[in-house]
């Protein structure tokens, strides 16, 4: 029953639907157009039949139109074509412009027996070319195609020589010559080395020219078992047979069930050179090998959007990103580091420029660079002046130490090279020629990608040093060799130090000189150093004690020293030992008072002690008494035993008269055999008389000279003082010279005291 | 996922660069290899020039060059059937399984002769078979389905290759074969009678390397693999191209290849992941059929199939 119900739908189905047919048909044909691989009027003795075969079996006028590739876009684009035939690239470009229905079917070729749907390229050149064997020689050959978007007649070609390492499109010079025939003859007529075709041509050239195979030679010839034609490619699906979207199904539908129908015997398939179609193959292998190529309608990279990337890369993308994170806080960090780095060089460079000792760098011997104090100590105006020279051209030829200064720094140099720090003083000589001591330290500077090593010059001048170091060696000098003592003590007046001079005056050993007091004046003691505090110095003359018990005479001059706060911190002594001057005083003093011959005092001391004498006589209202003595028969003794005898006489005398005369008394010898005494507190004169005749007593007595006893006298004459008149000492010893000449005159040996002339 | 892929990637790499090294030490990875369908594409890879100098192919007439090569130690690795692999393993050489190659469905096939109607008139009758080869297990199927035993019938041992020349001069009465010698026997009269198509997902081809080549080769198994695949897609996707140069190859008619095409399951990357999973098809079925082969005396002990499978060495895509 249902079955019934089918089969009556579709009878209605297939009456209405013929109508419709016929109706549609009767308003129009069907374009069919097939793509002039070939010269157009061979392709269009081929597919007439077929096209005939399509009118009957479907009712439908259909039109055979034969068109280039351009010409069958253009028509497609019009729509003027309602079913065509083209090669497998040429497809997918028009299938890329529109949409099409699909492929209806894929033709099947015939070639004698056999039949495939596959088609291929080959690669071919004329039979004399010995130079042109494999695909490598096909560099820089001319190449001639039928065009870019023939599947036989270039792309296949272009991939399989891609593979071989021949990149054509960039290197060679490619004619496109619109058809494979001309191919064919450029290549055989020379003007083309080589040719690309599909496929099947040049079996079906040949069938008109049968001598065509020894013209040509087949290059990378494919051996595929059952495949009817020579290849040189890989293999691809033949030639689809498309409907256009605007043909009404049915249409569709009768071409294709008339396609399918078609036999290898059928005149339609003869006259084509076809099997028939059979069902559409899969064009994939050509979408590939397009998209491979770049060729249209693959040659415009799809336009890949970041998503699209991140999808596909993700894993890289935070990778890389995450390395671009780390490179970016790397580069922050450096450069944070570096102007951290900068900054602080900038502050060390800064620190050396104005570090007020001066310091300079040496390469190669010369200085590369300097600071201000530096340039200072030499007294130059600017660094430059002290760049690219050597420190010896600021030295003087010869150091104090007696070395040569270029010899002396090149020994230097050498130590310091060898990673030793050098330290030593040194001369200079400053722009203006003055002298400058510099304590050098160099030392090596570990700098790492430079041209030699460096040298840091470190210089500290000790010009006052060195002067005040002179200074002190002059004085320590002094104090070493001066001829008087001289000493130091602490504020307490003890030795603190004490030089040569000091130990051989006292005596001293080292040891007992330091550490005690030096010597002091007996009766003042340390008293002396008061006054020196409080007058800044004291001076005077000690006697005292030689460490081996003689007595010295020092001359001393003590001085303070005052500290920082002004109180007094040290006393500086010096003495010089005076004891022979001393004596030597004494003697001449003795010389000039007293008679070297009696020791009594002379004519000048008596008449000092008479003015003494006298002043206290007048001061106490006592008597004194000056007696006038000369000897009698003094010149016979002299002369009868020598003036040794006479001294000797003399000396007798002088000495039994002072025995005579009282302590206070004094007795002086004025001359020859002249003496003069004075006798102070005078009670009567008939003592004094008394006195004088002991006197006189004591001269006569016998003396033992020269072996000989004599006997000599005394004259003398005496006077009184005070007198009535005024007198002075020259006046009373006149008078008493005037009483002993008068005594001489009585007779001698005898007194006479002075009575003032009468009258 | 993405992290561990990542990783793979990386120690991918290190693998392999190590595998390089190792490879100039011990010399390229010989794979021995025979003419079958499913091996088809590691010739094209070849042909192509896609296989590096790290593998070089070492082509058999039949399995059992490979298989004696495996065991003297010539072979680093060869394509193998499962039954195949089962017998090596059990005599002492470990192998991994690192691309199933194919799955028979309908490649391996019973021919006989016209009077032999169906399973059952097999009795008596004698029967071509590689008995040590994929073939004999088919046999197995075979007498299993039709419920014979072994003894119902006569097996002649007899190498694939030479199953036409015997048919020729009438001294078998059927073959248990595959392509090309079905389309031999069959242009010789032949019919088909059973066929793997009826046992599915049982007869794997696979390519296998020995524990060894592994160990110390781990870059070739890799450019194998890659090599494999590469020439599948040129399989799958050229056809055109592919028909013709296996016919070449074959020396056979290419529309006897398509024939042949659709007798194998050709798996993808995908599905080469699935069937080498851990506990997956092909572990098992190795499981069943090492106990069939077992008790059928084929082999003397049950290998223990610990890392039979290996999916480390498939390559992520084929580019």
């Amino acid at each position: 029953m249902i079955a019934r119900c089918h089969r009556f739908l579709l009878a209605v189905f297939f009456v209405v639907g013929c109508l419709t047919s016929t109706f549609v048909s009767a308003r129009e044909t069907l374009a069919f157009g097939v793509f002039a691989y070939r010269p157009d009027n061979i392709i269009r003795e081929r597919y007439e039949p077929l096209v005939r075969y399509l009118s009957d079996e479907i009712g439908v006028d259909v039109e055979l139109e034969v068109l280039n590739q351009q010409d069958m876009s253009l028509a497609v684009a019009a729509n003027r074509l309602d079913f065509f035939l083209t090669n497998p690239s040429h497809f997918l470009l028009i299938r890329s412009e529109r949409s099409l229905t699909g492929v209806l079917a894929t033709l099947v070729r015939q070639s004698g027996e056999t039949s495939t749907a596959s088609l291929g390229g080959v690669i071919f050149t004329a039979a004399g070319r010995e130079d042109i064997d494999g695909l490598e020689d096909l560099r820089d050959k001319s190449i001639a195609s039928p065009g870019v978007h023939f599947l036989g007649g270039f792309q296949t070609q272009v991939l399989e020589l891609l593979d071989a390492g021949v990149d054509i499109r960039r290197k060679n010079r490619v004619r496109f010559v619109d058809t494979h025939d001309r191919v064919v003859r450029s290549v055989l007529s020379g003007k083309s080395d080589v040719g690309f075709i599909r496929t099947a041509i040049l079996e079906e050239m040949a069938q008109a020219d049968a001598d065509l195979f020894s013209q040509v030679k087949v290059l990378n010839r494919q051996a595929l078992a059952g495949f009817p034609y020579v290849v040189s490619t890989r293999l691809y699906p033949e030639w689809p047979l498309v409907a256009l979207p605007h043909v009404n199904e049915r249409d569709v539908r009768r071409v294709a069930s008339a396609l399918f129908a078609i036999e290898p015997e059928d005149e339609a398939a003869m006259a084509a050179g076809i099997t028939g179609f059979s069902p559409p193959a899969d064009y994939q292998s050509v979408e590939y090998l397009a998209r491979t190529l770049r060729v249209p309608p693959y040659d415009q990279m799809p336009r890949v959007n970041w998503v699209d990337v991140l999808n596909q890369y993700r894993v890289w993308v935070l990778i890389i990103l995450v390395l671009v994170a780390l490179l970016f806080a790397s580069s922050l960090w450096l450069g944070r580091s570096k102007r951290q780095l900068a900054a602080q060089q900038s502050r060390l460079k800064q620190l050396i420029r104005d570090w007020p000792q001066p310091a300079l760098l040496i390469q190669d011997d010369i200085f590369v660079n300097t600071n201000r104090a530096a340039v200072d100590l030499l007294r130059y105006a600017s660094n430059a002046s002290l760049y690219g020279k050597s420190l010896v051209a600021f030295s003087p030829e010869l150091q104090p130490d007696g070395q040569l200064s270029r010899h002396k720094m090149e020994q230097i140099l050498v130590r310091v090279r060898s990673g030793l720090v050098e330290r030593c003083e040194w001369m200079l000589h400053r722009s203006d020629g003055t002298e400058v001591w510099a304590d050098m330290t160099l030392a090596p500077v570990d700098g790492e990608g430079e041209n030699g090593p460096v040298i840091l010059c470190s210089l500290y001048d000790i010009t006052r040093r060195k002067q005040a170091e002179q200074r002190q060696r002059l004085a320590a000098s002094v104090f070493d060799h001066a001829r008087e003592a001289i000493f130091i003590t602490d504020s307490h007046g003890i030795v603190i130090d004490a030089n040569d001079a000091y130990l051989e005056i006292t005596g001293r050993p080292q040891t007992r000189a330091i550490g005690r007091l030096p010597p002091l004046p007996m009766d003042e003691g340390s008293g002396i150093f008061s006054s020196a505090r409080t007058h800044g110095f004291w001076s005077g003359e000690f006697s005292c004690n030689h460490h081996n018990g003689e007595s010295l005479v020092l001359a001393v001059t003590i001085s303070s020293v005052r500290g920082d706060h002004g109180e007094v911190s040290h006393f500086v002594g010096i003495f010089s030992d005076i004891t022979r001057l001393k004596e030597q005083e004494t003697r001449l003093r003795v010389m000039a008072h007293y008679d070297s011959l009696t020791g009594l005092p002379n004519r000048v001391l008596f008449s000092d002690r008479l003015q003494q004498a006298m002043a206290l006589s007048r001061r106490q209202g006592s008597k004194l008494a000056v007696v006038y003595i000369d000897l009698d028969e003094f010149k016979p003794v002299n002369d009868a035993f020598g003036h040794d005898a006479g001294d000797q006489l003399l000396i007798e005398i002088a000495s039994r008269m002072r025995a005579v005369l009282r302590e206070e008394d004094t007795l002086a010898r004025l001359g020859g055999d002249e003496f003069a005494a004075i006798v102070i507190n005078v009670q009567d004169e008939a003592s004094l008389q008394g006195l004088l005749l002991r006197l006189l007593g004591r001269v006569a007595d016998p003396v033992r000279v020269a072996r000989h006893t004599v006997e000599v006298s005394a004259s003398i004459g005496y006077t009184l003082y005070p007198q009535a008149k005024q007198l002075d000492g020259d006046q009373l010893l006149r008078q008493a010279d005037q009483a002993m000449y008068e005594a001489k005159h009585r007779g001698r040996n005898r007194y006479v005291r002075f009575s003032a002339p009468s009258g | 996922m993405q992290r561990r892929d990542f990783l793979g990637l990386s120690i991918a790499t290190g693998l392999s660069v190590a595998g390089l090294g190792g490879c100039s030490k011990s010399g390229p990875l010989a794979f021995g290899i025979h003419p079958w369908i499913g091996y088809e594409p590691l010739y094209l890879a070849r042909d192509f020039d896609w296989l590096p100098a790290s593998v070089a192919l070492r082509s058999g007439t039949s399995a059992r060059d490979s298989m004696d090569g495996l065991l003297s130690g010539e072979l680093g690795g060869a394509a193998l059937t499962l039954d195949e692999t089962i017998r090596i393993w059990s005599q002492g050489t470990e192998l991994v399984v690192v691309a199933v190659a194919d799955v028979s469905a309908g490649a391996d096939v019973l021919v006989a002769r016209p009077h032999i109607a169906e399973l059952a008139d097999l009795r008596g009758q004698r029967v071509a078979v590689e008995l040590d080869g994929v073939s004999g297990i088919l046999l197995l199927k075979i007498l299993e389905v039709a419920g014979l035993s072994r003894d119902d019938i006569v097996a002649v041992d007899l190498p694939v290759n030479q199953h036409p020349e015997a048919w020729s001069r009438r001294e078998v009465d059927a073959s248990v074969c595959y392509e090309p010698t079905v389309s031999a026997l069959e242009s010789d009269g032949g019919l088909r009678l059973f066929d793997s198509s009826s046992i599915p997902e049982t007869i794997f081809d696979l390519l296998v390397v020995t524990r060894d080549t592994v160990d110390s080769n781990p870059g070739a198994v890799r450019d194998l693999v890659a090599g494999h695949f590469a020439g599948l897609r040129h399989m799958v996707r050229s056809m055109h191209d592919s028909i013709y140069r296996i016919a070449s190859r074959q020396g056979i008619q290419p529309g006897k290849v398509k024939n042949a095409l659709g007798t194998v399951m050709l798996p993808d990357l995908a599905a080469n992941q699935r069937y080498l999973a851990a506990s997956g098809r092909v572990e098992s079925v190795a499981r069943s059929l090492s106990r069939l082969m077992f008790d059928e005396g084929i082999i003397t002990n049950e290998p223990g199939f610990r890392g039979l499978c290996n999916t480390a060495f498939l390559p992520r895509r084929v580019s």
